[in-house]
């Protein structure tokens, strides 16, 4: 990859119309600070498009957060190129990519750069190496295909990475915690489904274990895991099914009650709740929660920030009283931390549509 | 006696299945668009065939059986919340606006 990039650094010194896709790395200050040399290393003049692409549209509420933030990025990388090019004349256009559409893998920012790159000649685009656009996994190596699929010319940034080698130390216990529990989840299932006295089932159990744990550890847990922390969050969310299931029982009766009347007393509502739940598996157990209450439905998730739709007014409030969102609290980080104020009181309910009260 | 109890059981518990699908299916054709609609199809997984696969466990009795119809409620549990949400996620992302009390009364939303 360095003599790769190497090479086309000798492109980049020709170069003096360089585009840089920004997002929120910490490689992203390097990368800047090297388009700017390379640019002016050879040229004497440059002129730095710095743009950031958003990964959903900026148009509707929930993006408007990013959106500021993407902004904020740009007034700081903008001051950034000054710094570095000193006396040097160089032009800087910073432009928000993607605010009309809703760019989802990475062929569509590689043709959102390239319609950009064609509109504005530019000559090459510098790539920051941790280039991450949405809150998904990195996508750089997948946007480095696209763009040469659609034959645009671009160089990565060498840039020092600190983080990468204090991933490496705890690396090899961390994966042997990995394959330990993939392996007893896996070993486990197949019991259920086969025979745990039968000889032959242990065995083949065994193998078949082995086999998805080795291939399957580093995707099923994305998170290192806690020997301590993990098990008891199992047995946790153990008791949390019990509370579901007496919740959801709740719930349909009482929107049961409420379809079976004929004058039908429904008033749908679209709302906003701020959660606290931090990282994926407990905003996914919040949202599939709420979703499998009847009367409550989560519409739209931008990290903590859902748009659930509410049926009935009970429902509703439910919701704002937040004891699905306790729950979560409990299962995730213990029972101290599930005593927090309800979303209501906390202020962080929004009823952003439907009957106002 | 005790199987007489149990026969009971497995038709009531059959029945409150029977009982939410139908109130489902009621939803279904009375709500007004899709969000709503969206909310009491799922009944049908939670409740319908939550007491229903409830009937086939205590019908099975105490059987390799019986941990499979757990285990059917458990994805059950799991892929209806995501369904629901990827069909209520993709009509929001088409710009299809939730009916309201105040909307028109014969103005059906798409």
């Amino acid at each position: 990859m360095s003599t790769d990039g190497h090479e086309e650094g000798e492109i980049a010194v020709a170069a003096d119309r360089l585009l840089v896709p920004l997002s929120d790395t910490v490689t992203v200050r390097q990368t800047v600070g090297y388009a700017v040399r390379s640019g002016l290393e050879d040229a004497g003049e440059l002129a730095i498009h710095l743009v950031v692409a958003l990964p959903h549209e900026a148009s509707l509420p929930e993006s408007r957060q990013r959106t500021a933030e993407a902004e904020e990025l740009l007034s700081k990388a903008e001051n950034w190129v000054q710094e570095d090019a000193g006396s040097a004349s160089v032009t800087i256009k910073t432009t928000l990519l993607g605010t009309d559409e809703y760019l989802f893998g990475p062929r569509d920012f590689a043709e959102t750069f390239n319609d950009y790159a064609q509109e504005h000649d530019i000559d090459l685009i510098v790539l920051d190496p941790e280039y991450q656009p949405g809150s998904t996994a990195q996508i750089l190596q997948s946007v480095e295909l696209e763009l040469d699929a659609v034959g645009l010319a671009y160089d990565e940034a060498p840039v020092e990475r600190p983080a990468r080698h204090q991933r490496l130390v705890g690396d090899v216990s961390e994966r042997f915690d990995r394959l330990f529990a993939m392996f007893w989840i896996s070993y486990g299932f197949y019991l259920v489904l086969g025979d745990p006295t039968y000889w032959f089932d242990l065995v083949t159990g065994a193998a078949v274990a082995g086999i998805v744990s080795l291939s399957l550890a580093h995707v099923t847990f994305t998170f290192p895991l806690d020997r301590v922390q993990s098990p008891i969050r199992a047995i946790r969310f153990g008791l949390y099914i019990p509370y579901l299931i007496w919740e959801i029982v709740k719930a349909n009766i009482a929107v049961s009650a409420v379809i079976l009347r004929p004058s039908m007393p429904i008033e749908p509502t679209m709302t906003r709740i701020n959660t606290r739940v931090r990282g994926g598996l407990p905003l996914l157990a919040l949202a599939n929660s709420i979703t499998l209450t009847p009367g409550t439905l989560t519409v739209r998730a931008d990290d903590q920030r859902l748009i659930v739709h509410t049926l009935i007014p009970s429902a509703r409030d439910d919701l704002f009283d937040g004891g699905l969102e306790r729950a979560i609290r409990f299962v995730f980080y213990g029972r101290e931390s599930a005593a927090i104020p309800t979303p209501r009181e906390r202020g962080d309910t929004e009823i952003i549509g439907g009957d106002d009260q | 006696m005790i199987e007489t109890i149990r026969f009971w059981v497995i038709v009531v518990l059959l029945g409150l299945g029977v009982f939410f699908t139908f109130v489902s299916t009621v939803g279904v054709i009375r709500l007004p668009d899709i969000y709503a609609r969206a909310h009491t199809a799922s009944q049908t997984d939670t409740l319908g065939a939550g007491f229903a696969l409830a009937g086939v466990a205590v019908a099975f009795g105490w059987q390799h059986a019986a941990v499979y119809t757990v285990l059917l409620l458990f994805f059950v549990f799991i892929t209806n919340p995501t369904a629901a949400h990827a069909i209520a996620r993709s009509a929001a992302e088409s710009g299809i606006e939730p009916w309201t009390n105040d909307s028109d009364e014969d103005g059906d939303s798409q």
